[in-house]
C-alpha cells in the first residue's frame, strides 16, 4: 500500500468543533478536529464509543442528530466547504459524490421494501436512470460486492439475508453512484469475525478497482492495520494522533495510542497475564479538562499536561502528528 | 467504473430458491391461522357484498308499504317481518347495511387520509407544524362527540335544506329535491371531524419512532428528498398498527352512524339505518320484538367482525407483541 499522490486532498476538515445541548448547557464533543483524506487514500479513524468519531463523520453531510450541530469549523470536500452548501447541493453530494455505509446492517435497510429497489433508488434519483437501467445496475452492483444469484436477490427482502448479506448490499448502496469518498462508519461491528473478514477484503479490493477515497471508521486497531493507509485515533473530539498505518504502528507517539495498542491481546502472551488496559474513562461532556483530554489517565502526565492543550504537531517526520506534551520534548531532547 | 464479477463471491451457501416473502404475506399466513379472525374477515366480507349488491338482493323495494300486512313476525314470505307500515324489515336492514358501509368507509377514509398526512408530516418535521397539528388535535378530542354533531346539525342542516330548495325552485333541477344527500354529507363532515386525531396521533407516535431509525438516517445519507423518504420509508413501517386501528375505526363507525341516526341526528327516514331501525322498534318492543331485534342483530354482528378481525390483524402484524 503506497501512500497516493499528495496534491490537494479530496477532503479537508479543519477546525470542526461540534455540540450537544446538554441540561447543563452546551457542551463541546468534538473540539477542533482537522483531518484530511487524499484522492485514493483510505483514511482509519480510530478511538473508542463516544469519542465522536461518528459524529464528525455525520456532521460532514450534516445528518447530525436533533440538539447535536456543528459549532465552528470547515469541511473542504473537492473545492467546496460541505458545512455551507444549500439544501440542494448537499442531496447531490450525500449519496452521490459520498456514499455512506452504516453500523447495523441489520437496521440500516428499510424492512418492507425489496433490496433492488433499496439499490435503484439513489440511481433513479442521482442519475436519472429509468426503472429498468436502475434494476440492471443494480443487479451489476450486486455481483460487484459479490452475492450470487443477484438476479434473484434484488427481490428478497432484508430479512431473508444474513447479516453479512446485508452489508455487502448496504456497501452496494454506498457504492450505487459512483462516489468519490466512502464513509463506513464501523461496518463490521455487527458482523462476527470470519464475515468481518470477507467485508474488509471486499472493500479493500473494490477501492483498489474504482479508485475511490475511504474513511473507515471503527474502534478495531488490529482491523484498520491491513486496510487504512493512514490512522487518525480520536480521543473525547480530539485527534490525538496521526500517522501512516505503518509508523503508527511501528512508533506510536501518544501514550492514549499506546494504550490501545498495548491492550490488543497476541497469541504469544502468556496465558496467565491479565491483558493491558487504560485506567479510568474518558472525560463526559462538559466536563473536559483545561489541558489535555488525556491528562487524568495518563501515566506520563506532567504539570503543563493539566494546563494546556497540546497541540497536533509533527513528531520526527512531517506526516506524523502527535498531540501529547511529553512525546514532543522527548523528540526535542533526543534531536 | 467497471464491473466484472470479479471480487470474491460469498461463500455462504444460499439457504433457499423460494420466492421472496414479504412482511405482508407472512401476516397474511399469520391471519389465515387466526379462526375468529378468519370468521370476522368472512362475516365484514359478506356484509360488504351485501351492501354493494343490495338493491339486488332485496326481495322487496324497502319503501313499498303494504299496508295489509303491518307488524307481522317473521315469515316465509318475510323473514324478518314487517314494520309498522308494512315494510319489509329484511329488505331495510339490508340497505341499513349499505348505509352503515357508506358512512364507515368515507369517513373512515377521508379521516385516515387527514389523520396520516397531518400525523405523518408532525412527527417527521416537529417543531412549529407538531405543536400547531398536536393543538388541534387535543382541541378536537375535548369535545364531546355527541355535542360537535348534534351542533353541527342544528347550526348548518336548516340552511342547507333552505339553500337547496332555494336552487330547486331557481333551476327546478331535480338534484336539490334529493334532500337525503344533506343528511349524508353532514353526517359524513361531522364524524371525519370528529374521528381523524386517533389516525393522526397513531400515526404521529409511530413516526417519531421510525424517524430516528438507523434506515431512515442511511435514507438521508442517500440524498433522498423529504417526500420520498416519508413515503417510502417512513409510512409503509407505520402501516402495520394503522390498518388495525382503521379495521377497529370501521366498526366504530358504523356503531356511530347507528348511535347519530337512533338519536335523529344522523340517516333520518325513511332512509334506512340501523340507528333509525333501533330507534323505532325501541317504541314498540314489548309487541314487536323483531322489529328491534333484526337491526340491533346485524349491528351487533357487524360490530364483533369487526372487533375480531381487528384484533386477527394486530397479532398477525404484530407477532412480537401478542400471547
Amino acid at each position: 500500500m503506497t501512500a497516493p499522490a499528495q496534491d490537494k486532498p479530496l477532503l479537508d476538515v479543519r477546525g470542526l468543533t461540534i455540540e450537544i445541548d446538554s441540561r447543563r448547557g452546551p457542551a463541546i464533543i468534538v473540539d477542533g478536529i482537522d483531518l484530511t483524506v487524499a484522492k485514493g487514500e483510505t483514511l482509519g479513524v480510530v478511538g473508542e464509543s463516544g469519542c465522536g468519531k461518528s459524529l464528525t463523520m455525520l456532521s460532514l453531510v450534516r445528518l447530525l442528530p436533533n440538539k447535536i450541530r456543528v459549532k465552528s469549523g470547515t469541511a473542504d470536500f473537492a473545492g467546496r466547504d460541505l458545512l455551507k452548501m444549500s439544501k440542494a447541493e448537499l442531496r447531490e453530494v450525500r449519496g452521490g459524490k459520498v456514499g455512506f455505509v452504516f453500523q447495523d446492517p441489520m437496521t440500516s435497510l428499510n424492512p418492507v421494501m425489496r433490496i433492488g429497489d433499496q439499490l435503484a433508488e439513489p440511481l433513479i434519483y442521482h442519475r436519472n436512470l429509468s426503472k429498468a437501467e436502475a434494476k440492471d445496475k443494480a443487479i451489476e452492483l450486486l455481483r460487484l460486492v459479490g452475492i450470487p444469484a443477484p438476479e434473484k436477490r434484488i427481490g428478497a427482502y432484508p430479512h431473508e439475508l444474513s447479516g453479512g448479506m446485508r452489508q455487502r448490499v448496504m456497501i452496494a448502496i454506498g457504492l450505487a453512484c459512483d462516489p468519490e469518498l466512502l464513509i463506513a462508519d464501523e461496518p463490521t461491528t455487527a458482523l462476527d469475525v470470519t464475515i468481518q473478514a470477507q467485508i474488509v477484503d471486499l472493500v479493500r479490493e473494490l477501492r483498489a478497482k474504482l479508485g475511490m477515497s475511504v474513511v473507515w471508521i471503527t474502534h478495531d486497531l488490529a482491523l484498520i492495520a491491513g486496510l487504512a493507509d493512514r490512522v487518525a485515533v480520536l480521543y473525547a473530539g480530539t485527534v490525538v494522533e496521526d500517522a501512516p498505518v505503518d509508523e503508527l504502528f511501528a512508533r506510536p507517539g501518544h501514550p492514549y495510542t499506546r494504550g490501545l495498542l498495548a491492550s490488543i491481546p497476541k497469541l504469544t502472551d502468556e496465558r496467565t497475564a491479565r491483558l493491558a488496559s487504560i485506567g479510568g474513562t474518558p472525560p463526559e461532556p462538559g466536563r473536559r479538562p483545561a489541558g489535555c483530554p488525556f491528562a487524568p489517565r495518563c501515566t506520563l502526565s506532567e504539570a503543563i499536561c493539566h494546563e494546556r492543550v497540546p497541540a497536533l504537531e509533527p513528531l520526527g517526520t512531517p506526516t506524523h502528528r502527535v498531540a501529547c506534551w511529553v512525546a514532543q520534548r522527548q523528540i526535542r531532547e533526543a534531536a | 467504473m467497471s464491473m466484472q464479477p470479479s471480487v470474491q463471491p460469498m461463500t455462504v451457501p444460499l439457504v433457499d430458491d423460494e420466492p421472496p416473502v414479504s412482511l405482508w404475506r407472512d401476516a397474511w399466513h399469520r391471519l389465515l391461522r387466526n379462526r375468529l379472525a378468519v370468521a370476522g374477515l368472512v362475516i365484514v366480507v359478506l356484509l360488504a357484498f351485501v351492501a354493494v349488491f343490495g338493491p339486488w338482493l332485496t326481495p322487496y323495494d324497502f319503501l313499498s308499504q303494504d299496508l295489509n300486512a303491518r307488524n307481522q313476525l317473521p315469515s316465509l314470505a318475510h323473514l324478518f317481518g314487517t314494520d309498522d307500515l308494512g315494510r319489509d324489515v329484511l329488505s331495510r336492514v339490508i340497505y341499513g347495511t349499505r348505509t352503515a358501509f357508506v358512512v364507515a368507509v368515507v369517513v373512515t377514509a377521508v379521516a385516515v387520509v387527514i389523520g396520516v398526512t397531518l400525523g405523518a408530516m408532525a412527527g417527521f418535521f416537529g417543531g412549529w407544524f407538531d405543536r400547531i397539528v398536536m393543538w388541534l388535535t387535543d382541541m378536537t378530542m375535548s369535545v364531546p362527540n355527541l355535542l360537535l354533531v348534534v351542533v353541527i346539525n342544528a347550526s348548518l342542516k336548516g340552511p342547507a335544506m333552505a339553500w337547496m330548495e332555494a336552487r330547486y325552485l331557481e333551476t327546478l333541477n331535480p338534484f336539490y329535491r334529493e334532500t337525503v344527500w344533506v343528511d349524508f354529507l353532514l353526517v359524513f363532515g361531522s364524524m371525519a371531524l370528529i374521528s381523524w386525531p386517533p389516525y393522526a396521533r397513531l400515526v404521529r407516535a409511530q413516526v417519531l419512532s421510525i424517524r430516528g431509525r438507523p434506515y431512515v438516517t442511511a435514507a438521508r445519507a442517500l440524498g433522498l428528498t423529504n417526500r420520498l423518504i416519508l413515503t417510502r420509508y417512513v409510512v409503509p413501517n407505520a402501516l402495520g398498527p394503522l390498518i388495525v386501528s382503521v379495521s377497529a375505526g370501521l366498526g366504530t363507525a358504523m356503531v356511530l352512524e347507528s348511535a347519530f341516526s337512533f338519536l335523529g341526528v344522523g340517516v333520518n327516514p325513511p332512509t334506512p339505518s340501523w340507528g333509525n331501525m333501533i330507534s323505532d322498534g325501541l317504541r314498540v318492543w314489548q309487541h314487536y320484538p323483531h322489529l328491534l331485534a333484526a337491526p340491533a342483530a346485524v349491528l351487533g354482528l357487524a360490530t364483533a367482525a369487526f372487533s375480531f378481525l381487528g384484533d386477527g390483524l394486530n397479532d398477525a402484524l404484530n407477532p412480537k407483541g401478542s400471547k
